[in-house]
């Protein structure tokens, strides 16, 4: 058996699925050797990207660049290779002291990931994006060099290569920073909306708190439009904690990890069940408002307590809409967008809302702006691309755009906003589609 | 802990795997051919779990200079040293490759296991690892010289072990099976039949602690070897295995 590294390879949402030649090494001299001797080359992390981002003809994955380089405990800073994971991260710096500032909804994504998508967390209106943490990185080039990148050195391929989707080489070493904790809690409240003029008031009266996100109902029609729960979030302080916690603050008990055993099958998730569920996840909560101290992971992390979820989807796989759309037009263009939603039918298990803060004007490859965002989850089927082109249309209308990160099959008007990316070195399937337009 | 084959993913998880049960070693020596990538995993470690190690260049194909080991003493050896060449078809009339395999796996290899297996010996305690492989368990044509000298190394360890026995030192033989390493990657293996290095790296660790004699990684392969070697030769000779 002569190795040829032709694989069937696809990201989070099953969808879509190709077999491409995918390597990966941890030797920097035989990643500078793959570099040369191909074309069209993109980087992997974990595929935690919905759609077709990290696929390509030649996918280099950093699943070996998975070393820690060195941590300075007394600063908060540490550094790694790309492929390390967040939840890495975690384990060594939370009993430390140490948090990230920014976390995406899963733990399972690499650094390098998070740094192509410039990730946005619960606290985007609060503390900004992933990359305002990075302190510098390495990046290898089309010419196989590696070159240091940081505001100072090189910053041109650095605020490209943030946001920037793989497109301007391999990042193959990080810095960061990290931020203090006291405990590894987070006091949180959740409150019940009503409605869509609800839950926007509330997502403004919380803005001085550092997370706040809201899941919501889509099914729901007329005057219950809307119908969401607001979660809003802080690091617990070791004096806040309830008694049965203060012993051992920044450790938590071990879990357990349920996995998915197989793909569903396909009738599992209709719009029956999918109103079921939300209409189950509305109504366990009884009260209007509840305070609670739950553990980081809960907080963060809660499809993570579910080992290979994205199998409930069934083979045919699911896809992630995620639009921004400005402050002032916003209100508007959910209500719009979550109309058309619960009209088609087409339901989706999970809806998150939240309002991004200011961006970095820097940071131009950045998805987020100042608006509102929502992310959805539709399963794929013949009726979905009908309704992603409605979408789209209502995005365009209200002068928003869409996640590259979470993008399979929106129209390349809303998707091609990459600057100073152009680079034939590097490709993946997704540039080709937005630049070829289908 | 010394570690020979340092740059063996399952070496590596293995000694995370160890670190993260919490056994304590005052310094991990990696021996390594690849020093490169070797420091990159010291730091990891010392970084992860404030664990000391040191990487010494060990080439197997070229003249071993003892003195330099004289200080290292260690209560638990792992090696993963091993070297897969050509299979068959390209490599079987290429002496080079040949020699490669069989020095690398076995014939330059067991003196450096017999090295530290007399210090072993003389402390009248510890464990030593051996990765060998499902390969050594029957010859089959496509890859015979890897299985030969991994028969040949598992037979080595065994007969260590009987040797060992009475001066206190346990030998454990592990044959992997397929493994999602740099070795195969890139070959179309059954996903169930193969097992990723932390998997592996967590089975080793239970036969370690259970004081096995031998152990597969994953126990579907102890059935399939089983077969494989049970086959009447008559019928064996014609398969295409
Ligand atoms: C359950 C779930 C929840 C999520 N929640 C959020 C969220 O709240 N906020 C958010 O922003 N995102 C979210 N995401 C998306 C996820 O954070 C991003 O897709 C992230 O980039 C995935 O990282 P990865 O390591 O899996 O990279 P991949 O999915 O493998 O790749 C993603 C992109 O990064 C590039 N890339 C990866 N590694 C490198 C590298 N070393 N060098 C150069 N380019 C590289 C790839 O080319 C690709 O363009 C979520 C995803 C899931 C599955």
């Amino acid at each position: 058996m002569k190795p040829n590294f032709i694989q069937k390879v696809t990201n989070w949402g099953n969808f879509p699925i190709v077999e491409k030649e995918m390597r990966s090494e941890d030797s920097f001299r035989k990643i500078k050797d793959f570099v040369l001797d191909h074309n069209e080359v993109i980087a992997r992390g974990n595929g935690r990207c919905y759609g077709d981002a990290s696929l390509g003809e030649h996918i280099f994955s950093t699943k070996k660049l998975n070393k820690f380089i060195s941590f300075d405990r007394l600063n908060g800073v540490i550094e790694c290779e790309s492929g390390v994971l967040l939840s890495e991260v975690l384990e060594i710096s939370v009993p430390q002291g140490y948090f990230l500032y920014v976390t995406p909804g899963t733990k399972f994504v690499s650094v390098g990931g998070a740094i192509a998508s410039d990730v946005h967390g619960k606290n985007h209106h609060a503390e900004g994006c992933f990359s305002e943490y990075v302190i510098e990185f390495t990046l290898m080039n089309e010419r196989g060099e590696i070159i240091k990148c940081s505001r100072e050195e090189n910053s041109d391929k650095f605020w490209a290569t943030i946001g920037g989707m793989g497109l301007t080489g391999i990042i193959l070493t990080i810095k960061f920073k990290l931020k203090n904790i006291e405990s590894a809690y987070i006091r949180q409240e959740s409150i019940k909306a009503e409605n869509l003029d609800e839950i926007f008031r509330l997502f403004e009266e919380s803005e001085s708190w550092t997370y706040t996100v809201a899941w919501i109902d889509c099914l729901q029609k007329g005057k219950d439009i809307g119908r969401s729960i607001l979660m809003r979030g802080e690091h617990a302080f070791q004096h806040e904690l309830p008694q049965n916690l203060t012993k051992n603050p920044l450790r938590l008990k071990k879990k357990l990890e349920p996995t998915v055993p197989f793909y569903f099958p396909n009738f599992v998730l209709n719009s029956l069940t999918v109103k079921i569920f939300n209409w189950l996840y509305y109504k366990k909560q009884s009260k209007k408002e509840v305070k609670s101290f739950i553990d980081y992971e809960t907080f963060f992390y809660p499809l993570d307590a579910v080992n290979e979820w994205n199998k409930i989807y069934g083979k045919s796989g699911f896809i992630q809409y995620q639009m921004v759309i400005p402050k002032e037009t916003g209100r508007e263009g959910m209500k719009k967008i979550l109309e058309t939603i619960a009209n088609s039918g087409n339901g989706s298990f999970l809806a998150v809302l939240k309002l991004f803060g200011k961006n970095n004007p820097q940071a131009y490859n950045s998805f987020p702006f100042e608006g509102y965002t929502l992310a959805l989850d539709f399963k794929v089927n013949s009726k979905l691309k009908k309704l992603v082109a409605q979408l789209d249309e209502i995005v365009q209308e209200f002068g928003g755009r869409i996640y590259l990160t979470k993008d399979s099959m929106s129209k390349s008007s809303l998707t091609n906003y990459l600057k100073n990316i152009q680079n034939p070195k590097f490709v993946s399937l997704q540039h080709k589609r937005i630049i070829n337009n289908n | 802990m010394i570690v020979l084959g340092s740059t063996s993913e399952v070496a590596q998880a293995f000694i995370e795997k160890a670190l993260q049960e919490g056994e304590k070693f005052e310094r991990i020596y990696l021996f390594t051919s690849n020093k490169e990538t070797t420091e990159r995993f010291a730091r990891h470690i010392d970084v992860k779990f404030l664990q000391q190690s040191k990487v010494i260049e060990l080439d197997l194909t070229k003249e071993i200079d003892y003195n330099k080991f004289d200080s290292i003493n260690s209560n638990l050896l792992f090696c993963a040293t091993g070297y897969l060449g050509e299979g068959t078809e390209e490599g079987l009339y290429d002496n080079k490759n040949t020699e490669r395999i069989i020095d690398i796996n076995y014939s330059k290899l067991v003196p450096v296991m017999n090295y530290f297996a007399q210090k072993f010996e003389s402390r009248r305690s510890g464990t030593i690892i051996g990765l060998s492989s499902v390969a050594g368990d029957r010859g089959r044509q496509s890859n015979f010289i890897y299985g030969s000298a991994k028969a040949a190394f598992t037979a080595y360890l065994s007969g260590l072990r009987n040797y060992l026995f009475d001066k206190k030192v346990h030998v454990l033989t592990i044959k992997p099976g397929f493994m999602a390493t740099k070795m195969t990657e890139g070959l179309p293996l059954n996903p169930k039949l193969t097992a990723t290095p932390k998997q592996a790296a967590a089975c080793i660790y239970k036969a370690y602690k259970k004081q096995k004699n031998t152990a597969y990684v994953l126990p579907v392969w102890g059935i399939i070897m089983m077969i494989i070697r049970n086959i009447p030769e008559f019928i064996f000779k014609k398969l295409k295995l």
